[in-house]
């Protein structure tokens, strides 16, 4: 049994968060729960997302699975984001159970952004 | 140590590594062809471990100046916190039942107390001021003619804050309260005299100060009412106080550890605050960085740092390779902010953010250099990974 807290997942997403950062002319979903903050920026393009851009402030469980989920959700149908559930981030990315609540805020965050990019596209 | 690819560590107040002359005298009495001997075995070869034992005894009494008589071996100084605290307060239970500590003391010493409040104990907690001093106006407050103890440790292991012990073992002496010192932090690192010092009781360790794990002392003062009673019972040996046989290869590193931190406990100190003045200079200009503590009253080999609006756990991470203490008390389970920081006034926030950067013997200015790099870096990619507050 590992002693490291963190995947190898976990490790080389904190390391490295190549989608951290804002958009400029996104749609926008900020959440703050649980001690943690998390905002989304997003672009849309006929029901598509073509950027994803994130800022968070967590544990590096948080930011790891911020940047997980922007990643994989490029180029996906927005209307997916208010499907969102972080079932699958916890399982790839390792997450203690008594983190759970934390990642939760991330599932919050993105569905939030999912009702505003339905609101301001009318999909 | 210094190449980014190692690790490079700043946690000389959680362990040190053993001194090479420490592991050579140690083996000694390890191998078959050492002196491995029981020293409670009557034969030759066992009091050749009496005298290997009674020889580090002196050099260690020597650091404290103190006799040789008046120190019990342990196996570190929690079980010699327990001891002392444990022992002391049932020894005196029937002259009174109140005794004195801090909030800001290790848990080695605060869960005996917590202990002896559930026996029926009443427990007085002193707060420190906002530097994590202890007032001594607060300690005469809280002095009762049934206080049997009074518990403050010198060198604290989160702050590195010393506590003014001759004031307040004087104030002690008046009321007639024992004290005892938890010096797990300032042993071989500061120059403690216990032929002077008011100090009935003191916890003391090797694996803080360059010697073995496993192995500490607690001294008792040979005045009249100052005794512990045992916490184990079986074979009598240390005067029954303290029974089992002797680790007399752990004594022996322990004497070794404090021969060596004596012979340079000036140039220890020297050298650990030029370390802790370089990093805190190279970070105190970073907006929201504070210091945990009083780096005036402070011993030179821990600086503890908070900074606001970032996450402490993340930072423990974007700090690696570093090995450095966090604020927070445990593990990745609770994230609990440390009761020591909480204490001092500390939010939450601010007190999860910390992390103590302790220094030794072997570290160099570079790796302090280092240590400065990769913290501002952190600090600077966290705030930029960061959102706004929510209005």
């Amino acid at each position: 049994m590992s002693s490291d807290p963190y995947s190898a997942e976990v490790r080389a997403l904190f390391a490295a968060p190549g989608h951290g950062g804002v958009l400029d002319d996104a749609l926008c979903a900020a959440v703050e729960e649980q001690g943690v903050r998390i905002s989304l920026f997003a672009t849309v393009e006929e029901g598509i997302v073509t950027a994803l851009r994130f800022q968070a402030w967590g544990c590096p469980h948080v930011i790891a699975a911020a940047e997980a989920f922007c990643a994989e959700s490029e180029g996906h149908a927005a209307s997916d984001l208010l499907e969102f559930s972080v079932s699958g981030l916890m399982q790839s990315l390792s997450v203690p159970v008594e983190k759970s609540g934390r990642i939760l805020v991330l599932e919050d965050a993105v569905r939030s952004l999912g009702s505003i990019v339905r609101g301001a596209s009318n999909y | 140590m210094t190449d980014r690819g190692q690790m490079i560590y700043l946690d000389y107040a959680a362990s040190t590594p053993v001194d090479p002359w420490v592991v050579e005298a140690m083996t000694a009495l390890m191998t078959a062809d050492g002196n491995y001997s029981n020293p409670s075995s009557t034969h030759a070869a066992g009091r050749r471990s009496v005298e290997f034992i009674a020889h580090a005894a002196g050099q260690l009494a020597s650091l404290l100046n103190t006799s040789a008589d008046a120190l019990v071996w342990t196996s570190g100084a929690t079980e010699s916190d327990n001891l002392a605290i444990l022992g002391a307060a049932h020894y005196r239970r029937e002259r009174g039942r109140h005794l004195i500590t801090m909030r800001t003391e290790h848990k080695a010493v605060t869960d005996p107390f917590s202990e002896l409040e559930k026996q029926g104990f009443e427990v007085t907690w002193l707060d420190p001021d906002a530097n994590g001093l202890l007032d001594i106006e607060t300690l005469r407050a809280a002095m009762r003619e049934d206080t049997q103890l009074v518990s403050i440790m010198q060198v604290n292991n989160e702050t590195g804050i010393i506590q003014d012990i001759q004031s307040i073992g004087a104030l002690c002496r008046e009321n007639d309260t024992l004290f005892h010192v938890d010096a797990a932090q300032s042993c071989g690192k500061l120059p403690i005299d216990l032929a002077a010092l008011p100090v009935d009781l003191m916890s003391v360790t090797a694996h803080k100060m360059y010697g073995p794990k496993g192995i500490g002392a607690l001294y008792i003062a040979a005045r009249t009412g100052v005794h512990v009673e045992p916490l184990l019972f079986g074979g009598g040996q240390q005067r029954k106080l303290r029974p089992g046989t002797l680790p007399a290869q752990q004594i022996v590193g322990f004497g070794a550890t404090a021969a060596i931190a004596q012979s340079r406990i000036n140039d220890d100190f020297g050298h650990l605050t030029a370390l802790r003045d370089r990093m805190w200079a190279g970070i105190r200009d970073i907006p929201g960085v504070t210091v945990n503590g009083d780096i005036a009253n402070a011993f030179p080999g821990i600086l503890n740092v908070s900074i606001e609006d970032i996450e402490g756990e993340s930072l423990l991470l974007a700090l690696e390779p570093l090995c450095v203490a966090t604020g927070s008390a445990c593990n990745s389970k609770s994230q609990e902010p440390s009761y020591v920081l909480r204490a001092l006034g500390r939010s939450d926030a601010l007190a999860q953010s910390a992390i103590r950067f302790s220094f030794g013997r072997p570290t160099t200015t570079t790796d302090v250099d280092v240590a400065i790099e990769l913290y501002r870096n952190g600090v600077d990619k966290l705030r930029r990974l960061a959102p706004g507050r929510a209005a």
